[in-house]
This record gives structure tokens, C-alpha cells and sequence, in this order.
């Protein structure tokens, strides 16, 4: 026989149990529709919100709504890093936020099925057009000239970072060659420093680095092989993955390169474990925070002197059109769209001025608070009048995206050729012809 | 109770509610599922039928057979691991001579208990080559057996599915102990007095009469290890590559990451088959062998 106390606390943890699941099985609460634009409106919002460099302008961006927009209460559902699974299954249950981030492939989607406004009025009507820089101009407009999503990143791009202290130290110079890099490695290598920390575990990492490769021989890197521009790859194609297999080979990365992630990465960078990083140009502040002048980016190695300098102006990453997008089934989506705009408008004025990141969409006439950093300034200029390929977010094809980025990762573990990769690579290339 | 039986309302009411869980949420959807992967259907937009082109597809896709072959190692690994392992703990924490049983019985358990994603991220540590415990304690033993474990292409999934079949080895041990206490003791003792030891003894009498629960405890870790995909989605991300997909990867990276749901779903759709398979192959296998057990014993009542 149960004592009483026993009795009363199966039915007190009963009772709990019971509420938890109640409480976790309740809906959200709706969204507060209100018409008057004066009275309090309730907007969903998902966007990113997982470092500093997303919280921050997120959240100056919220703080001057609430100045411009006092009626309206913006409430975030942080974005996951999920491949669009999320948003994606908002989109088919109908229970899609009033703002929404969506990339290149989800808008396209989302076109079909009628889930993203058409915004041109709206950037007209707020201006915004006229506030996003020339350079910019690609990432507003997609191909047929409409405008479906407001963005707030520019032309960014991938940058191969080093640690200059490391390469005085070992008296070495920045390679501008395929054999110069295996010098470095080699040397590297034989004072226990690893030459390149990859976060190859994210694998878009893993095709920037083929991407890089490639546009020393292809200056479309992967856009050519997404847009369909080349058919089958072609000698530079092939030759990058030569390259990178023989890099792989000759030890550039740490052996747990494919399942090494971005804080394991940046801390073998960042505590001079690792004498190269690769990753976009926004790891520029929080590297130069946290090494200050011993670090610096360089452009990419090529097979030769002259490839190298001519090199230059062929950078891989880009921006896509992308950005803040309004669910049209809102019942505030006029507004929505407006504060989308607005959003979007400031969080590229927080991360200009607080975040020493000029790669933004919109024009910022204001000094940022700290000046920039000298990689910044220099990169500024480096990547005026340049090409730009793709990063994988920005790729048309779902299905090219998954397999290069599976195939690249492969790359990088020396146990896979050339040969393999490019078969591989072909076949799907063939049948995305065939579709 | 002939009664009751009989009364086929009391049946329905009884059955019913069940019942309908069980179509609405896995009967209907396993249909979808195969119909759905007859067409081209991207997850939004309505989908276009297209007949037998994703099995097609799928029959001469390379990760199709990579991810059947990860998925019979998985199977195979976790199904020995965890049957031997089990019964030899069930059996030792079963003896009454046996000191701390109380403390084995709880701590074979534990990591069922713990979460899959703490259970990844401590065996990531211990597996990560350059800094892990596991390269780490073989270097200083002066052991070169150093490996690459989960970054090698032909390696990683044996690692792994050892962290899945460490972990729910407990689950297989806690049936298979219940199922010995289920075993009466006068067999043993009969045993003891026609001479048997220990060992002979397990093997004629607990290991037989557990038939059962080794059924039971064999689709469970059969079935487990044909669906594998948390331990690969946290551990390699079903890498290096495509080298540790399994078709439940396979499914998922065609669905959510190409957005080629009619595909995702034709791996799905074998999936559910190979599954279905493995279980009546259990079945029957164990239904022989019940078949012989029987005509033994007619043989030795008619000799």
C-alpha cells in the first residue's frame, strides 16, 4: 500500500506533467490584427539572431522601429540554422510570420506557391531603392527585374586570412603560387602548426575553398557551373580539384579538418595554433578584436606569378538577391513590408557603424564610430569594379548546392581523387541539363 | 473472460481508440509517403506525378548504395555489439554471488537515459583527432593505433555506430535481464545437480529461454540501425561527403537540403520496406527454429 505523502506527490508530479505538456502543446499566441496604423499592430518577425555580429544590428534595428514606429510590436522568431526547414514547413501549414529572411532558393520557391510579396511598389514607395548603392543594385533586383525581399548584405566575399606573425616568425613570405603555398605547409607543418584552419564540418566552407581554387583558373568559379554556363567541367575545373587534393595531401588542413566547426577553427586561428583561416569578410572585425595587427587577409594563391596578378579582380562569394520578405497572407503585409524596408535599412546602418562592416547594401553617409581597420580599408579598395562568383546560399539549384558541397568536403580528406570528383560532378551537371 | 471475448462492441470500443491513432498518424502518412514518391514535388507547390523515374533514379545513384551499405555495418555493428554485451551483463548482474550488482544494473543503464545530442558531443570529444582522449591515451601508451575517426572516408562509420551501439546497449540489457528473472530457478538447480557449470548451464537454459526477448530485442536493434540519422546529423553531418549517409540521411539531405521531396521520399519509401523486411525475416527465423525445437521433441516422444 502507497503511503499518503507517497500518493500526494505522484499526484503533485502527475499534475506538473500534465501542465508541461499542456503548456508546450499550446499554440502561439496570434498575431494582434489591428488596422488602424496608429493602434498597436503585433508583427512576427524570423530572422537570424545567433552571434554578436547578427544580435547587434538586430537589435539597434528594433530599438529605432520602436522610435519610428511606436504602435508597432515586433516579436522575433530566431531563425535556425536548419536549411530552410523551418520557414519551409511555416510555409506549407499557412503559418508563415508577417517578416521573414528568405534566400535566393526560397524565394524562388515561394514564388510558385504565392508565399512572398511582390515588394517593387514598396521600394518605391519608402525609397529604398533609391538608398541602395549601385554596386548593390544586383542584390535588390532578381533576373526579371522584381523586387521580392529587402537586403542588407552586400557584395561579401571570401577572404583567406593570415596570421603575419607566424609567417615572420618562420621567415616566410605570402604565397602567390600553388608551389609557394606547399612551401608554406611544408614549413608550417615541421614546427607543429597547422597551415589552415577549415571549418569543414559547414560545408558551404568546404565549396568557398574549391570556389577559390576554381577562380584562379574560371573567374565564374561554381556560378558558371550553377547557372549552366559550363556543361561539364572543364580543364580548370579539374585542375582546382588536383590542387586541392595535393593540398590535402600535403597536410594544409588539421585531420579532423570535415569535422571541424567555426569555433573550433577560429580558436586555432585566433590563438596562432593555425596559421591560415578561411571564411567570409566578416570574420574581419572579430579576428582583428581578437589579434589585432598580426592579422591580415591575402589574395588567393594561383598557379603562377602571372595568373596570381591577374588574379585579382576575381573574387569568390557575391551577394544574391535575399534579404527581408513579406508574407502577402498578413493581414498587416502593407505594413509589414514598410517596416521590413526599414529593418533592413538600419540593420545595414548598424553593422556599417558599430560593426566596421561597409559590405552593406544601402548607401551610409555617416563616419562609422570606430574607424575602420586597415584589412577593411584595403579590401574596400581591393574589390571595386571586381567579379564575384557565388556563395553556396546564393546558388539557383538546390540540387547542384547539395552535391558540391558534399563533393568539396570530400575533397579535402585526401582519400578521394580528382577523378572521383569530377565524375561525380559531371553526372549531376548532366542532369541538370537534362531537367 | 469467454464472455467478453465474445462481445464484439467491447472489442471495437476497446481497439478503436488505438486503432485510430495508428492509421491517422502511421498507417495514412507511410501511405502518403509512397504515393508522394511517385512525383516531382518540392515541398510547396503541387506535386507532378512522374511514375517510376525516382526509383529509377535511385537504383543507379551511388549514395543510394552507399548509404545501404553504412546501413547494413550500422545494423550489423550495433545488433553484435549490443546482443553480446547485453547478455554477458545481464548474466553476470543476474548472479546472486555477484557484489555491486545493484551499481552495474543502474550504471549499464545510464547513458539510455542521457540525451543523444550529450551523448554525440562526448564521444566527438573523445574521437576528435587531433586533442580527443581516445588518440590522446593510445599516443601516451605508445600505442600507434591513432586514427582519423570521424573525418575518414571509409572509417567513420564504424565509429559511429559503436557511440549508438554503446549507447542503448543498456535498453537491450535491461529486456534481456527482465527476461531472466522471468527464468525459474529450479532449471538451474536441476542443471547443477546433473553437473552442468555456469557457462553450460546459460547456454542450454537462459539463452533458449529467451528466445523471446532476443526476438524482440533483435528488431529493435535491427530496425534501429537501418533508421540511423541522429548520431550522423550531429556527429559528421553524414560526412565526409556522402560516406556516413544512411538511407535516413539520404532521405533527409534529398528532402530538406536538395528540396527533392518525391526523391526523399522514394529513399523513405525503401526504407520502410527494408525495415519491413528485416522483420519478417526475424520472424521467420525464429519461427524455424521454434518449428525444429517442436519436431526434436515429437522425435525423442515417438524414439
Amino acid at each position: 500500500m502507497r503511503s499518503k505523502w507517497e500518493k500526494l506527490w505522484i499526484g503533485c508530479l502527475l499534475v506538473i506533467w500534465g501542465c508541461t505538456i499542456l503548456t508546450a502543446c499550446a499554440t502561439k499566441e496570434p498575431t494582434v490584427i489591428q488596422t488602424e496604423e496608429e493602434e498597436p499592430v503585433t508583427l512576427t518577425i524570423y530572422a537570424q539572431y545567433a552571434d554578436e555580429d547578427t544580435k547587434f544590428p538586430y537589435d539597434y534595428a528594433a530599438k529605432k522601429l520602436k522610435e519610428a514606429y511606436p504602435n508597432v510590436n515586433l516579436v522575433l522568431d530566431i531563425q535556425a540554422q536548419d536549411d530552410g526547414q523551418k520557414l519551409q514547413t511555416y510555409a506549407i501549414t499557412g503559418n508563415l510570420p508577417d517578416i521573414y529572411q528568405a534566400g535566393k532558393q526560397q524565394i524562388e520557391a515561394f514564388k510558385e506557391s504565392g508565399n512572398i510579396m511582390l515588394l517593387n511598389n514598396v521600394v518605391e514607395s519608402t525609397g529604398f531603392d533609391e538608398k541602395v548603392s549601385e554596386e548593390a543594385k544586383n542584390i535588390l533586383y532578381d533576373e526579371q527585374g522584381n523586387v521580392y525581399a529587402f537586403p542588407y548584405a552586400g557584395n561579401e566575399v571570401v577572404l583567406w586570412y593570415y596570421n603575419k606573425d607566424l609567417f615572420d616568425k618562420y621567415g616566410l613570405t605570402v604565397p602567390k603560387t600553388f608551389e609557394e603555398l606547399l612551401t608554406v605547409i611544408k614549413v608550417f607543418q615541421e614546427h607543429d602548426v597547422i597551415p589552415m584552419a577549415l571549418f569543414g564540418k559547414e560545408k558551404w566552407i568546404t565549396t568557398a575553398f574549391y570556389d577559390v581554387i576554381a577562380t584562379r583558373y574560371e573567374s565564374g568559379g561554381i556560378n558558371s557551373l550553377d547557372n549552366g554556363e559550363v556543361k561539364e567541367l572543364n580543364e580548370g575545373y579539374r585542375k582546382a580539384a588536383q590542387v586541392i587534393s595535393e593540398l590535402a595531401a600535403a597536410g594544409m588542413f588539421p585531420q579532423n579538418v570535415t569535422n571541424l566547426n567555426y569555433d573550433q577553427a577560429a580558436e586555432l586561428f585566433y590563438s596562432g595554433k593555425a596559421a591560415m583561416m578561411l571564411n567570409g569578410q566578416w570574420e574581419m572585425e572579430s579576428a582583428y578584436q581578437k589579434m589585432g595587427d598580426s592579422v591580415d587577409w591575402m589574395y588567393y594563391p594561383s598557379y603562377s606569378e602571372e595568373a596570381y596578378e591577374a588574379g585579382k579582380e576575381a573574387w569568390a562569394g557575391g551577394g544574391t538577391i535575399g534579404g527581408y520578405a513579406v508574407n502577402p497572407n498578413s493581414s498587416n503585409c502593407e505594413l509589414a513590408a514598410k517596416v521590413a524596408a526599414f529593418i533592413a535599412e538600419k540593420y545595414c546602418e548598424a553593422k556599417y557603424l558599430y560593426r566596421s562592416n561597409p559590405f552593406v547594401t544601402v548607401k551610409i553617409t555617416k563616419e562609422p564610430v570606430n574607424s575602420f581597420n586597415g584589412m577593411t580599408t584595403r579590401l574596400l579598395e581591393a574589390t571595386k569594379d571586381v567579379s564575384y562568383t557565388r556563395f553556396t546560399w546564393g546558388l539557383s539549384n538546390a540540387i547542384f548546392k547539395t552535391e558540391i558541397e558534399d563533393q568539396t568536403q570530400l575533397l579535402l580528406t585526401a582519400q578521394y581523387s580528382q577523378e572521383e570528383f569530377c565524375e561525380e560532378m559531371n553526372k549531376i551537371l548532366e542532369d541538370m541539363q537534362t531537367e | 473472460m469467454k464472455k467478453f471475448r465474445s462481445n464484439k462492441l467491447a472489442i471495437f470500443l476497446f481497439t478503436f481508440p488505438a486503432l485510430l491513432l495508428f492509421i491517422v498518424f502511421v498507417f495514412i502518412p507511410i501511405l502518403q509517403v509512397f504515393a508522394y514518391s511517385f512525383t516531382k514535388w518540392n515541398g510547396i507547390s503541387a506535386p507532378e506525378f512522374t511514375g517510376l523515374k525516382n526509383y529509377i533514379r535511385l537504383f543507379t545513384d551511388k549514395v543510394f548504395y552507399t548509404s545501404n551499405k553504412n546501413m547494413f555495418i550500422f545494423a550489423i555493428l550495433v545488433t553484435v555489439y549490443q546482443m553480446v554485451f547485453a547478455t554477458i551483463f545481464a548474466i553476470a548482474v543476474s548472479d546472486a554471488k555477484i557484489k555491486g550488482r545493484k551499481f552495474f544494473r543502474v550504471a549499464y543503464f545510464i547513458p539510455v537515459v542521457l540525451s543523444v545530442t550529450v551523448v554525440c558531443q562526448l564521444w566527438l570529444s573523445i574521437l576528435n583527432a587531433e586533442s580527443g582522449l581516445l588518440n590522446t591515451m593510445l599516443r601516451s601508451l605508445g600505442i600507434d593505433f591513432q586514427q582519423n575517426w570521424l573525418s575518414d572516408r571509409y572509417k567513420s562509420i564504424y565509429a559511429i555506430a559503436f557511440v549508438n551501439a554503446w549507447q542503448w546497449m543498456g535498453y537491450q540489457f535491461a529486456l534481456i535481464v527482465a527476461g531472466i528473472k522471468t527464468i525459474s530457478t529450479d532449471y538451474y538447480e536441476a542443471a547443477q545437480i546433473d553437473g552442468a557449470n555456469a557457462a553450460i548451464a546459460h547456454r542450454k537454459i537462459t539463452i533458449p529461454l529467451l528466445a523471446e526477448t532476443y526476438k524482440s530485442s533483435l528488431i529493435i536493434a535491427i530496425t534501429g540501425g537501418i533508421k540511423a540519422f541522429t548520431e550522423m546529423y550531429i556527429m559528421t553531418k553524414g560526412g565526409p561527403g556522402t560516406s556516413t549517409y544512411t538511407l535516413a540521411y539520404m532521405m533527409y539531405s534529398s528532402a530538406f537540403r536538395s528540396k527533392e521531396y518525391g526523391y526523399g521520399l522514394a529513399a523513405a519509401s525503401m526504407l520502410v520496406l527494408e525495415c519491413l523486411a528485416a522483420i519478417i525475416v526475424i520472424n521467420a527465423v525464429f519461427k524455424s527454429n521454434d518449428l525444429d525445437a517442436v519436431k526434436k521433441k515429437k522425435r525423442r516422444l515417438f524414439a
